[in-house]
Formats: structure tokens, sequence, C-alpha cells
């Protein structure tokens, strides 16, 4: 007899399970996709000890027929797709047909369910259905998860930790679905209500208020591909990855290609130990990303991975890159207000400067404690709008009173008191100054008498000649030179000076990760920031006024100005109420 | 006990001429001092930086014989603070090193000298040279510009000296351009192929005279030893294959340019300003008996220089970093230089007009 035989269904489940049931947050996800492919405007999810003892989710989605039922339960089907061609273009969250199936296998799985024109609702826990009481939808709840695999269930962690992955998929789904409305208790407890609503409101009520001052709105579209979302500045960011939210065609995912391009597009402004923050959105025909590559679907495969990666960088980084804006500094609020009450403020400012009746105003709203600053920034729609000249005439940083100690710049402007490191700051406008001529025209390059020979993995030479278009745009003549030896014949002229064989070796590196690389360019630009750091002011070099406020509008007018080459903030503002707050004003 | 007891210039002279290999940094600190061996009237300095070491000696009449190790630099500065023609002494005292001039007192910290890390002679075969210091220090000044620095290719970090036939050749290069200096000596030498290193060139530069006098170079496999004068420096090889100069000399550039040295060394000075000041890239471009020479830079500001020469091929348009040609018309004296080319994608190659005893190579860039 053979010792080879088919396995019974059940196992077949439950090895399928361990690829989509993890835990039970991966329970959830599934069920919650389940309620949206069914076009539910309400769920409500109840937990008990994690999800671990129960998860129950209500929609108010179509809901299945009878017959349905106890197909709804069996693997390898599903309504989503019918065809190889459905598959290719999926629209719908899910569409593998094994979720419920591999959930049945590893816990009790009971299904209430009712159509718009069923007289009443359904129910199934094992074969048959039996008629049930519903209003409408469905309701699914998942009891005793690995019940009856307990080698499984000792893998689960505490009921806080499950509860916590639980709450990060609701996130990650509200997020994408802002017009669905979600609940979420716990153990009895209501966590989170989270009413239909727009993204803006979703995306405050589920990332962290500290997120929104410093969040700049992202639109962007080129053909078919369309990125919107929230980024975050370099002032607001995270020593983790946690609130790093990108979703494809509305489908959250964790995919290297994109958290790359996202990273590359920050790698000029932040620190290189922090990351950056951000939700974002990126919608393209389905059929350009083949999402069928991971049973959790959390990585895709774009059909033009170079393509989506530059866009999503030039994107970002165009969004990032705008000079100081409307988001920044309040708009100005029209209350009147009898200006006379506080001439005595205006008469301490310097005779030079020209602070505009608006402005004034809303200063005066601030002292009058009217309305948060910050809501301005709420409406995503306001902060997508260019920027508006602030005041009129006054410009964002205000107009420079004096010098500290040879090293911070004193300006006042409408709101108050900003303070400017005037060393990053002119670092910061060399910088992108070289920047900009370096990349009008063709980088020079500096062809080499003795070619740099290197030993090379078969990798590296497939790479080589995959991306042998690329590495000569970027300067780069490199031809094989033997079985397993590169030679290279001609580098960028700014970079002839360095390792190049290292140069090369991360390029190539890279290039075989990522369709694109930016590797050649972060170089040049470290050699550009040394020259614009030796470049700029130094401390203790004194500046006369008009040569301040000259460095104030160069900084206005220059991208990125808010931080320096290394990620540091290049200037600070302190509004007048914040300066009332330290005297204990008005208090 | 007395060490040293006589005028500062015959003590400050020998110790210039084994100071200047000593690293200002160092690990260990015994390397920043300076041995000074006494034994008889004769008192020896040494100085090493553990690849190169130099020794030279001068006259101190004495007894008793005595070997100490004190801070090279220190006792250099003080010396050359003092002044002209006075009388200094040194005395060893209780592991202090007293130097007394006039009114003046100066103690210094000393290490003993059996501490002292010294080269040991290389054994093995070893291959002798003899030349004038005249005829190495001007082949060396020829081509050390184009030396590389710290370039991870360390064969490159050198010179390669090769006596072939009753050639001696001297060769350089950074990988971007190379330079070639070659002497005809008397008689056939025994052929050798060796790299010094980069700071052993420069330091022979520095140390040898412009005269008539003989320097014996000592080749083993892996160290070359310098006599000239009083001075003997050991110098560390270095161990590697260096690129084969003769395929990378051009051979058959029919463009042929004879130009006035000095006039076209004033034009690239000039033009220089106006490049960027990262890369220093320069335009040639080559029309009928006119080259104009042309810069740019990155505040869009740019430079022109129109120089007469006699040329009659077609026009040619080739760029290179500035810096290249002025090294090659810096280190050469002569008045007339001779540019050859081919097209603006091939290397430039300078010679000197019926001599090939000097080549310097150069690849173009693109700007």
């Amino acid at each position: 007899m053979g010792i080879i035989h088919p396995l019974p269904d059940l196992l077949i489940s439950q090895i399928a399970a361990g690829e989509v049931v993890e835990r039970p947050a991966s329970v959830l996800k599934e069920v919650l996709e389940n309620s949206l492919d069914a076009g539910a405007s309400r769920i409500d999810v109840t937990l008990e000890e994690g999800g671990v003892r129960l998860i129950r989710v209500a929609d108010d989605g179509k809901g299945m027929a009878a017959d349905d039922l106890p197909l709804a339960l069996a693997r390898h089907a599903t309504s989503k797709i019918a065809s190889l061609d459905d598959l290719e273009k999926v629209g719908s969250y899910g569409f593998r047909g094994e979720a419920l199936a591999s959930i049945a296998s590893v816990a009790r799985l009971v299904i209430t369910s009712r159509t718009a024109d069923s007289p009443h609702a359904w129910r199934i826990a094992s074969a048959t259905p039996e008629p049930a009481a519903l209003d409408r939808g469905t309701v699914i709840e998942v009891a005793d998860l690995y019940w009856s695999t307990p080698a499984r269930r000792k893998f689960l962690k505490s009921a806080a930790t499950e509860y916590a992955h639980c709450d990060e998929v609701l996130r990650r789904m509200a997020l994408a679905r802002p017009d669905v409305h979600f609940s979420l208790s716990h153990n009895g407890s209501m966590k989170r209500r989270l009413a239909s609503a727009d993204f803006p409101t979703r995306a405050r009520d589920l990332i962290g208020e500290d997120f929104f001052p410093h969040a700049r709105a992202v639109e962007a579209s080129a053909g078919p591909l369309r990125l919107r979302g929230l980024a975050a500045l370099p002032a607001y960011s995270r020593s983790g990855r946690d609130e790093q939210y990108f979703f494809v065609n509305g489908r959250f995912v964790r995919d290297k290609l994109l958290m790359h391009a996202a990273r590359e597009a920050w790698a000029d402004i932040l620190h290189g130990a922090r990351h950056p923050a951000y939700v974002l959105f990126l919608e393209l025909d389905p059929s350009g990303v083949d999402v069928n590559v991971h049973p959790a679907k959390t990585e895709v495969r774009f059909r033009d991975g170079r393509g989506i990666h530059q866009f999503v960088f030039h994107a970002l980084s165009r969004a990032l890159a705008a000079p100081l804006q409307v988001g920044d500094v309040p708009a100005a609020v029209t209350t009147e207000l009898p200006a006379s009450r506080y001439s005595g403020w205006q008469r301490s400012s310097q005779g030079s400067l020209q602070v505009s009746e608006p402005a004034m105003r809303q200063y005066f709203d601030f002292v009058a404690g009217s309305q948060p600053a910050s809501a301005q920034s709420a409406d995503m729609a306001k902060i997508a709008v260019p920027p508006a000249p602030t005041c009129g005439t006054s410009p964002t940083l205000g107009y420079a009173i004096a010098q500290l100690h040879g090293v911070y710049v004193l300006a006042q402007n409408t709101q108050g008191l900003v303070l400017v490191d005037m060393h990053a700051a002119h670092e910061r406008i060399l910088y992108e100054k070289l920047k900009t001529h370096c990349d009008a025209g063709q980088p020079s390059t500096q062809q080499l008498l003795v070619p740099i020979v290197l030993t090379a993995t078969d990798k590296e030479l497939a790479t080589t000649a995959d991306h042998a278009g690329a590495l000569e745009q970027l300067g780069i003549a490199i031809s094989v030179a033997g079985p397993r030896e590169l030679a290279v014949r001609c580098v960028p002229s700014l970079l002839a000076g360095g390792n190049v064989a290292e140069l090369i070796r991360s390029l190539l590196a890279e290039l075989s990760e990522q369709p694109a690389s930016n590797v050649i360019a972060a170089r040049r630009n470290e050699l550009l920031a040394t020259m614009a750091c030796h470049g700029a002011v130094r401390a203790n070099r004194s500046l006369s006024l008009p040569e301040m406020n000259a460095l104030l509008r160069d900084m206005e007018a220059t991208e990125r100005a808010d931080q320096c080459n290394h990620g540091r903030p290049t200037w600070i503002a302190l509004s007048m109420n914040d300066l009332d707050r330290l005297f204990m004003r008005g208090r | 006990m007395l060490l040293f007891k006589g005028l500062r210039d015959q003590l400050l002279s020998p110790l210039q001429a084994v100071c200047g290999i000593v690293e200002k940094r160092h690990t260990l600190p015994i390397l920043s001092n300076v041995l000074m061996q006494k034994k008889g009237d004769v008192l020896t300095l040494l100085a090493t930086d553990i690849e190169i070491q130099i020794t030279t000696s001068t006259i101190a009449p004495g007894s008793e014989d005595a070997s100490i190790t004190v801070g090279a630099r220190k006792l250099q500065d003080i010396l050359r603070s003092l002044d002209d023609g006075v009388e200094v002494s040194l005395v060893l005292e209780d592991k202090r090193l007293q130097l007394k001039s006039g009114k003046s007192r100066f103690n210094l910290q000393t290490l003993p000298a059996d501490d002292f890390p010294r080269m040991t002679v290389a054994d093995g075969q070893s291959t002798r040279l003899q030349f004038t210091q005249a005829q190495m220090k001007r082949l060396i000044s020829l081509v050390q510009c184009a030396m590389a620095q710290q370039d991870i290719r360390y064969y490159l970090n050198g010179l390669l000296l090769v006596a072939k036939a009753s050639d001696l050749i001297v060769v350089a290069t950074d990988g971007h351009r190379l330079a070639y200096a070659s002497e005809t000596m008397g008689e056939p030498l025994i052929p050798i192929e060796v790299i010094l290193p980069r700071k052993t060139v420069l330091e022979l530069s520095r140390q040898l005279a412009d005269t008539e006098d003989p320097l014996e170079i000592i080749l083993t496999p892996t160290q070359a030893r310098f006599r000239f004068g009083n001075i003997e420096l050991v110098s560390k090889l270095i161990d590697g294959k260096f690129p084969d100069y003769e395929r990378v000399i051009p051979q058959n550039h029919n463009k042929i340019l004879p130009l006035n040295r000095n006039r076209l060394l004033q034009s690239l000075h000039r033009v220089a300003i106006l490049t960027n000041e990262k890369f220093r890239g320069v335009r040639l471009v080559l029309a009928t008996d006119n080259m104009k020479i042309m810069s740019s830079n990155s505040d869009q500001e740019d430079a022109l220089e129109d120089v007469e020469v006699s040329y009659n091929q077609e026009p040619l348009d080739i760029g290179f970093n500035v810096t290249y040609l002025l090294d090659v018309l810096n280190n050469v004296n002569d008045e007339i230089i001779e540019l050859r080319l081919a097209d603006s994608n091939s290397s430039a190659l300078f010679t000197i007009p019926n001599d090939d005893h000097f080549k310097y190579v150069v690849m173009p860039m693109r700007i």
C-alpha cells in the first residue's frame, strides 16, 4: 500500500487556517472584510477576552439566503469572483473563499443572516440552516477560537495583547472606510464608537491629536494612479513604524516597495533614526496590482513597480517640500475688537514692523479664547488648498527684531515670536539651491582611465544587465569584465573622488530589491549638504536686520525650509498665547 | 649625562630631517618621539611611523654613551624658536631631558629607548641602484601630483618605480589621470618594478637636494632603503599589481596641438574661477586655428578664453577636470607642451615635443 493518501477535509481547512487565522485579529479582519464586501454601512464588533472567547460581528449588509449558508462554510466557495478574469481585477476585499471554512475548522462558528426579501433570518451552526430572528444583515459569531487545536491556542498572547491587535485591525478598516459606522466593545464595555464621517474626522478620531497640526494633505494623480491622504511633516515623527498606514485600493498593506518609496521621500528631512507617520491611499486600476500574493493580503505586487515607486516618491516629496503653509500658522479670523486696548504691544514693536490689521485681530481672538487654532487644520479640504498669503502683507516668519548670542534670529510675526536657528536655516537654503542646480541638466560624468574592477555575484551581474538604462542615466558606465567581474568606466563627476566600488555595490543591492534607486542622489546630496554646511553662516557671525530679514524671506521661499539638512527644526514659533501662558496672563 | 652640546643648527637641521614623518596623532605615544642615540662623538637621530623610518646623525663630542626618546615636535619647536647661532645643550637627568640655552631652560619628559619600535632591515635578495639626487628629485616632481590619496585600490596610493633596460621609469595614477616620466641612464639597469608608498615619495621629494650628490637605493622584495647625504630612509613597499601603464598611454592620437604652456596655464587659472567648485569642469572647444576654453558654474556664471593654436582638423568639443590640466602644466618646465587628442570620449595625452621621457594621460569628463 502506498504511503501517500488524501487528507480529510477538516484537516485541509485546519492547515489553511494556519495561514489565514493566525490570531483573533486575523479572524476579525476576515469577518470585517466580508461585512464591507456585503455593503454594510454599520458594523458592530463585540469581543470577549481579546477575541479568544468570542468575536461577534453584526452588520447591516445585504445578508445571505438560506441556500447560501451551507456553501458559505464550504472551502473555496465565494460570491466574490467567478473566473480568472475576475481574479485579475478583483475589487472586493476577499476572493479566496476559504476564510470562513478555515475559521469554522478551528472555532465554533455561528452565522445568522437575513436578506432583504426573506421573511425571516436563517441561522447555521453546523450543517443545516434553521430559522432564526434577525432584523437585517448578518451576524457572525466566532467562539472559542482554537478549541479544537489546543496546541495552537498556546501561541496566543494575553487577552490584552490580542485585544490590542483586534483594535488595530478595526482602526485600519475604519480609516479605509470612513463612511461606515463602526463600534467596538470589549468584555461588555464600549471601546470605540465611530459614526460615519468624512476622512479627516475619522482620521482625527483614530490617530493621535498630535499628528494633525503637522499633517500635510497629499493629493496627486497621474493617469489611473491617485495618491491621497495625510503625511506628517518631520516635526512629528515616530520611533517606530506604528503610524504608517498605506492602503492600496482601500486595502491595508505593508508593502516593501511602498514603504521604501515613502521612506525615500522623507530621507532628506527626517533624522535617520526616526520614522515618518502617514495615512495614504493609493488608488489604481485593479488590474495593475496583484493582491493574490499572500493569504493575509498584506503584500501586493504591482505590474509597474518602478512607475508606482516613482509616483509615490514624487507625490510625497512634493507635498512635504512645499514651503511654509497655512497649516503651520493658523489663518486669520475676523472679529472686531478695539485695537486701542492692545496698542501697548504694538508700540513696543520695532518701527519697521508691519503687523497687518486682521492678524492683530486674530491675536485678540486668541486672547478672548474663542476658538482653538488647530481646528483650522482639521478640515482636510482647507489644508489641501494651496497656501493663501496668510494675512495680506505680513510674511509667515514675520520680521527680524534681533540676534541672540550670534546664534538665533528673533523675529515677530502676526502670531507672536519666531526663533530661527540661522546656521541651520541658511544651510537648508543653500542646500536646496545646490540641489536645484544639480538637478537641472545632464549630470556631468568623469571617465576613468583605470576602470574600477569589482568582483560581483551573479545577482549583481543580472541587476547590471536589467538596469543598464537606469545606470546610464545616472552617469554610470559599467560593463561585464569577466565571468564574475564588473568594470566601472564612468562615474558622476561629483562622486568620482569617493569609494566608487562601495557606491556601485550599494546601488546594485538596492536596484535588485527595489525598482528604482536613489542611492546616487542620496550620495550626491550628502556631498551637497557638506558644501552647504561649509557655505552657511556660522554662529557668532553678527547679522544686520536687513540680512536677517533676507534670511527669513529666503526661508519662506525655500522648499523643506522647516528642517535643516539633518532633520532638526530650523525655527520654532511661540505664539502670544504661549507667551501669555508663560506669564500666566489672562488666567 | 650630557647628550649634546653645540650650536642650535647642528641639532635642528638633522632633527628637521627626521621629524617630517612623525604623525601628529598617535595611538602609540612613543611614535611621536624621536630616538636619540649617542655613541662616541656621534649623535644619531631616528624617527619612524612603522611604515617609514628616517635616520640621520650629527656630531656631539662627549664621552658617555646614552640613548633616550623625547617628543620630536616639542623639541623641534623649542629649537626653532631659539635665536640663530645660540649654543644649546641637552642633558639627560633622572628620566628627564633638560634643554638649556642662554637663560632658557626646558625639561622634557622622556620614554626609554628600548621601547622604541624600529624597522628591521629586511633580508632577502637586494638590488642596488645608484643615481644622483637631482635625477630622482626631478622624476618624482613630474609625476607625484597624479598619485592617488587614500584610494581603496591601495596600490594607487604610491608611485611605481621601474628599471627597464637602461631606463628608470616612474609612474603615478589615481585612476583619472596618469603621469609617466623616465630618465635614460648610462649603463643597463637590473630590471625591477616596485611601488613606493605615497608618504615615502613626498618625504623623498622634500629631502632630496637638487645636486649631483649620489643617491643609493637598495631594494629588497618588501623594503626600499634610500641613502643620501647622511640620511638613511627605510620604507615598506606596497605589495600590489600596478595598472599596466603602457596600455593606458594612447599611441595613435592624431590631433596634435602645440601649446604655449605658460599662456595656457594662465588661461586655465582664470577660467577655473568660474567652474563648479566640486568637480571643476572646463570645456576645450577646438575649431580651425582656435581653441576656446569655457567654464560655467552653478550660479549660471561663465568664462571664456580664446587661445590661438595651429589646428586644421575637424572641430572637437571635450571636457576636463581643470585641476588635472593645471597639475600637468605646473609640473613641467618646458615652454611648449603638446596636447594630443582623438575624440571627445578618448583620453588626452600631454607630451613635450621631441621628448618621449614625459607623458601625461587624462580622461575627459562629460559636462
